[in-house]
């Protein structure tokens, strides 16, 4: 059987995983030319890379069309429904790291929690003629969080798929729910994060298709030790 | 539509329907998805089937007929009261259970009597499962938001803390939560000397003035969204929140009222017993309760097959009085799903209060009943029992 790895195919994160896969003794080499889409390891016969866009990643992982793939495990946990039984995170590799927070504008003086959060979004609607709107494209992560981790119900997701941390200075929307590494750009917006506002601390994974047929597979177990090892 | 899988027994629903002074309404299959979404929250939206029109917009397929029915009531202006009857197909992604399948139910908007109105929703579920399930014995389960606000009003809290009791009622996980961070106080923490001197002064109005200027040097709108004074009045409202905390006897009667699970035979005798031992003014809710206590009495609906759980609710800001739900006695799947939503009419825009109360019956589980196998294996979140999910319509 081949082991098929998706692999970012540009970028920092492409960089990042290939230095890892070479630490942990697998040398990953384009096949044809650098801008190839297809990859091999040295002396992994069975094992072939494809390099997918990040987002792809998590798909053809859910979809089990890749074995295993490095990505951003926001992407995983957004993209796929029970994420949990479909994937496992075999390895957390230690970069791409940021977080998933929700930040409300800093001059929201009286919102720190969620607690109150949920206390402005019952009442908006009576006030606002409309319920609170939240711009992200982290629309899963979202609703897990406010609906099922703090009981919140009442609020529209505005869909944003960029300069969402401008959303509220422009009135799109209410307040936001983006991913952040350092912060700064919400201190630029004027936003703040809630002490209890981080959904998801993430970082690049090594996700495994949760397959039948790796069980007993010593390729797979192979690649996972290796990864695991230098990590 | 594929009416070839219409229960056999539809007929005999609508009969009863028609002998109760209802008008039959149908609505498109195909509906604007804005006030299903704007009504149960973002978490329906991957419970229902979303698809968009060329322009667009957002369109579902109807996931339930409650909402379009008072729609329809309110573009058609036709006056209450009113009591309309469906029955139909509706569209919900579960993961058991088919995606398509039929509801009917009973709507009666306008009834300015609560209690017979409630009284009589009840009777009127019970009676037409009765028709379909003839030698099935039932179990209905009510609860009752009025109640349980007027014993969160009772206890004494700032109105920031009541209201966010209420508005956790029915989710018994978030309901915990709250009432164990009543037991301590928060603090507000974070302001700066500036904001502090002018609530310390109570200066509300140089306090907005800072936020408005504020907003205009971060460039915020001052008009898109939370105004300053907004913010003024419920950073003062935090305030009180954050010292205010309940003494044990209170949490302890709070938490007692909720264990209450009783035969509506007894329930007006446990629930005077609780306000009085917990020296809690309940005098209004309890008459409303009494009152329709006797109602159901008085509609021939049988008390002992009726359990009043006060924990029972629905986290939905519509639902204000009566929601209950009726199984086969010692089975979970919920058969039918009700409750009085007196709220909803004017948030989908009535210009005037109109009170409503209604029910649905699932057909499939019906049907399933009828034939005799016991479903004990149901979908997550419509469990008679269970916490309530978010998103849940009836």
């Amino acid at each position: 059987m081949t082991i098929t790895i998706g692999l970012p195919s540009k970028g920092r994160m492409k960089d990042d995983a290939s230095a890892i896969f070479e630490k942990a003794g697998m040398k990953i080499v384009a096949v044809g030319n650098d801008r190839s889409y297809r990859g091999r390891v040295e002396g992994f016969e069975d094992v072939e890379i494809a390099f997918l866009s990040a987002s792809e990643i998590s798909r053809e992982i859910g979809n089990g069309t890749v074995d295993f793939g490095v990505t951003g495990e926001d992407l995983v946990r957004e993209g796929l429904a029970d994420a949990d039984a479909r994937v496992e995170i075999a390895a957390r590799l230690g970069f791409g790291r940021a977080d998933v927070v929700v930040a409300v504008p800093e001059i929201w003086l009286d919102v720190e929690t969620m607690a109150d959060l949920g206390d402005v979004a019952a009442e908006f609607r009576a006030r606002h003629g409309r319920r609170l709107a939240i711009a992200t494209k982290y629309w899963r992560l979202t609703q897990q969080h406010f609906s099922g981790s703090h009981g919140i119900q009442l609020y529209r997701i505005v869909e944003s798929l960029g300069a969402t941390e401008g959303a509220p200075a422009a009135g799109q929307a209410d307040i936001i729910v983006d991913i952040t590494s350092t912060g700064s750009t919400l201190v630029a917006n004027h936003l703040k994060v809630l002490s209890d506002g981080v959904i998801l601390r993430s970082e690049a994974c090594l996700v495994r298709a949760r397959k039948q047929e790796h069980e007993g597979n010593a390729t797979v177990a192979k690649i996972i030790e290796a990864v695991r090892g230098v990590v | 539509m594929p009416l070839i899988d219409m229960p056999d027994f539809a007929p005999a629903i609508l009969d009863e329907f028609s002998r109760r002074n209802t008008t039959r309404v149908d609505t498109p299959v195909i509906q604007p998805a804005e006030p299903f979404l704007d009504m149960a929250g973002e978490d329906l939206r991957r419970r229902i089937f979303l698809t968009e029109n060329e322009r667009g917009e957002s369109l579902c397929l109807r996931p339930e007929f409650t909402i379009p029915v008072c729609l329809r009531h309110i573009e058609t202006a036709t006056g209450t009261p009113k009591r309309y009857a469906y029955l139909g197909e509706v569209f919900r992604q579960r993961r058991e259970g088919a995606n398509e399948f039929y509801q009917a139910g009973l709507e009666d908007l306008g009834d300015t009597d609560a209690a017979t109105a409630d009284a009589r929703i009840v009777a009127d579920a019970l009676a037409c499962l009765q028709t379909v399930l003839p030698s099935h014995a039932f179990a209905v389960t009510i609860g009752d938001q009025a109640v349980f606000e007027a014993v969160v009003a009772a206890l004494g809290l700032p109105v920031g803390w009541q209201r966010r009791l209420v508005r956790a009622f029915g989710q018994t996980d978030v309901l915990e939560a709250i009432i164990a961070r009543l037991a301590r106080p928060q603090p507000v923490a974070g302001l700066s000397p500036e904001v502090e001197r002018m609530l310390e002064a109570g200066d509300d109005a140089g306090l907005a003035a800072h936020l408005r200027d504020e907003m205009e040097r971060t460039g915020y709108l001052t008009n898109a969204s939370r105004a300053p004074e907004e913010i003024v009045r419920r950073l003062k409202e935090k305030r009180l929140l954050a010292g205010a905390s309940l003494d044990s006897a209170k949490l302890d009667a709070l938490k007692e009222f909720l264990s209450i699970n009783v035969s509506l035979r007894y329930a007006p005798g446990v629930l005077s017993d609780f306000a009085r031992s917990a020296a809690l003014p309940l005098e209004a809710a309890i008459a409303g309760f009494d009152a329709r206590v006797a109602a159901l009495r008085d509609a021939g609906a049988s008390l002992a097959d009726i359990t009043w759980r006060a924990a029972f609710g629905r986290p939905l800001d519509y639902y204000t009085g009566l929601v209950f739900e009726v199984t086969v006695r010692g089975e979970h799947d919920v058969l039918i799903g009700g409750g009085r939503y007196d709220r909803m009419l004017t948030l989908l825009g009535a210009k005037d209060h109109i009170p409503a109360v209604g029910f649905s019956m699932w057909l499939d589980r019906i049907q399933k009943a009828k034939g005799g196998a016991a479903i004990r294996k149901v979908e997550a979140g419509f469990r008679t029992q269970s916490p309530r999910k978010s998103g849940e319509l009836r």
